[in-house]
This record gives C-alpha cells, sequence and structure tokens, in this order.
C-alpha cells in the first residue's frame, strides 16, 4: 500500500498533474472532452442493451448492431479513458480517497466482465435467435450492462461533488 | 426583469428543495447527462447515415424512425432537469451569456434536424439503402455533429463561467 501512496504522490508532484491543477482552463477542457466522449459510450451502449433486452431496434439482428455500434464505442471509450486518466492526474491524492471515484473504478470493471461474458458465452446464442424475443441470458447481459453504465454516470457526476475545493 | 424572475425563482419552496440536500443537484445533473446520452447516441448514428459513414446497406427511414420517440422523450427530461437546475440555483444559469449560448444552439439543432428529417422523408430516392443524400444534407449533418459537440462544450462550460457585468452572481 505504501508502495501505492509514494506512486501517487510522486504523481501529484509531477508538471503534468501540477500543470493541469494550476490551469484555470485546463481541466475544465479536458472535462468536456470527457463528457463528450462518454455520451457517446453511454449512448451508443445503451442502443444494444436496450436491443439485447427486446425493448428496441427489434427489427435488427441483435449482432449486426453490435458489428455497427462496437467500433463507435471503443473509439469513444478511448478518448473518455485518456481525457479521464489526465483529470485523474490532476488531483490523484484527493481522488484515491474518493468512495465515488474508487466506486466508478469498480464499476468499471464490472461492466467490462459483464461485456467479457456476452462476447465469450451469450452471443454465440443470439446466432440461433437473429430476431425477435432475444434469450433470457442476453435480456439479462443487456439488462446488467444498462444498470452499471447508468450508475457509473451518476458516481463520475458525484466525484465532482465531493472533491470540491 | 430576468434578474427579478431570478429572485422569485429562488425563494420558491422548490427552489429551497433543490438547493438544500445534498443529493438533489447530483441526481438533477446525472438525469440530464444520460438524457444527453440518448439524444446525442440518435443524432450521431443518424448523421452518421446520411454521411454515408455506417448503415450503409439499410434506408435512412427506419434508422431515424427507431430514433423519434427516444429523441422526444430525451428532449422533455433535458427541459425539465434544465429547468430544475435554474430553479435550484438560478443566478448560476440566467446570467451567463455561455447559457444563452447554449439555448441558441439547442433551438437551432432541433430546428435543422426536424427540417432536415422532413426533407430526407419527402424524397424517398435519397434515403434508400446503399444511397447517400445530396451533399446539401450531407453538409447539414457535419454541422450538427458540431453543433451538439459545442452545446455539451457549452453546458459544462456553464458551470464555469462567470456572470455577466453587474449580474447577481
Amino acid at each position: 500500500m505504501s508502495m501505492i501512496g509514494g506512486a501517487i504522490d510522486w504523481l501529484q508532484a509531477t508538471p503534468l498533474s501540477t500543470t493541469i491543477r494550476e490551469s484555470d482552463l485546463l481541466f475544465p477542457t479536458i472535462e468536456c472532452v470527457h463528457v463528450i466522449a462518454f455520451v457517446v459510450v453511454v449512448g451508443t451502449i445503451s442502443v444494444v442493451d436496450l436491443r439485447l433486452m427486446g425493448l428496441a431496434s427489434k427489427t435488427r439482428p441483435a449482432d449486426e448492431l453490435i458489428e455497427e455500434l462496437l467500433p463507435i464505442t471503443w473509439i469513444a471509450f478511448a478518448v473518455a479513458a485518456a481525457a479521464g486518466l489526465l483529470l485523474f492526474c490532476s488531483k490523484p491524492i484527493t481522488y484515491t480517497q474518493n468512495f465515488f471515484f474508487l466506486g466508478k473504478m469498480l464499476l468499471l470493471v464490472l461492466a467490462a466482465a459483464n461485456m467479457g461474458v456476452f462476447h465469450l458465452v451469450v452471443q454465440k446464442s443470439l446466432a440461433t435467435a437473429p430476431i425477435g424475443p432475444p434469450p433470457l441470458t442476453a435480456r439479462a447481459s443487456g439488462a446488467i450492462s444498462l444498470a452499471l453504465w447508468i450508475t457509473i454516470v451518476a458516481f463520475g457526476r458525484w466525484i465532482g461533488f465531493t472533491t470540491l475545493g | 426583469m430576468l434578474e427579478a424572475f431570478a429572485a422569485w425563482i429562488g425563494k420558491t419552496p422548490l427552489s429551497a428543495f433543490v438547493a438544500g440536500q445534498d443529493w438533489v443537484m447530483p441526481a438533477i445533473q446525472t438525469t440530464h447527462i444520460l438524457a444527453i446520452a440518448v439524444l446525442v447516441a440518435g443524432a450521431l448514428l443518424l448523421q452518421l447515415r446520411v454521411l454515408g459513414v455506417i448503415e450503409k446497406r439499410h434506408p435512412i427511414g427506419p434508422l431515424a424512425a427507431r430514433f423519434v420517440k427516444p429523441s422526444a422523450a430525451a428532449i422533455a427530461v433535458l427541459a425539465l432537469t434544465g429547468l430544475l437546475m435554474i430553479v435550484g440555483e438560478p443566478d448560476r444559469a440566467l446570467f451567463r451569456y455561455v447559457f444563452w449560448v447554449k439555448m441558441a444552439l439547442v433551438a437551432a439543432a432541433i430546428v435543422v434536424s426536424a427540417l432536415m428529417l422532413r426533407g430526407l422523408s419527402a424524397t424517398p430516392a435519397w434515403t434508400d439503402a446503399g444511397v447517400a443524400p445530396p451533399l446539401l444534407y450531407r453538409g447539414l449533418a457535419g454541422a450538427l455533429l458540431v453543433v451538439w459537440v459545442a452545446i455539451i462544450i457549452a453546458g459544462r462550460w456553464i458551470g464555469y463561467a462567470e456572470g455577466w457585468p453587474g449580474s447577481p452572481t
């Protein structure tokens, strides 16, 4: 733990961290990039989730929808993660002591695990049911993903309210 | 007049409720952001299709139809949560130029999107599978994507901007 603590202290003392922290413009600008990117991440994921739950885009096979949207999701996720990392670098000591930041990171890991299970196990069952009511496993994947991403957005917003000053 | 309105709305019980609890404002903002995700995802996919980047094998009509109801619902949620934010902190938005710039951009984006969809649906040959609409429509699609990005930036900037000279902030 002290090694991690040491790394956090070191990061906070780097010129990158100091520059973002002490600039009036950098943090909000990076935050805008973060928001624009994760809005696309959450928006495109929810289109797929609602299709998996059988609630929207019912005329389109889920596989085809995933193939079309996933590249957009990944590009946006890469941008959101890079911007998020820069935001983290500005005040790493504060963030690593913040409940909502740590919770958000855990929720992101859970969302990744849910996605892994979906691609490795659940997606195969879709091939037999391209259109129509999705199998229960697919509906569960979609519902879990949607719930996690909504909570991730909420935790993210709460970070801003609990790390002021 | 705007100052009198802000002062009045700031004295309402609803304002006291929104501003009084720690959890209310972040909950409203979270809902606002989730509605932006719904609206922007629909706009992004539709405009990328008009530009011919995605969904080229499919006609535009059914794609647009899929997003009409969620977009309308998202706009309603955005208006409601936006109003609640103003009620809770009237001085924060109303006296900042960037807020009014955002409102003008939102109005423009909604009107142009509606006109664009109407123009497209009037000429089915432009919206068929494998077809890209005329240059005017592709230009509008690109412009709308830029405007949505500007709207998000303006929205985030409301929280950082200062009020105009002489305003009660």
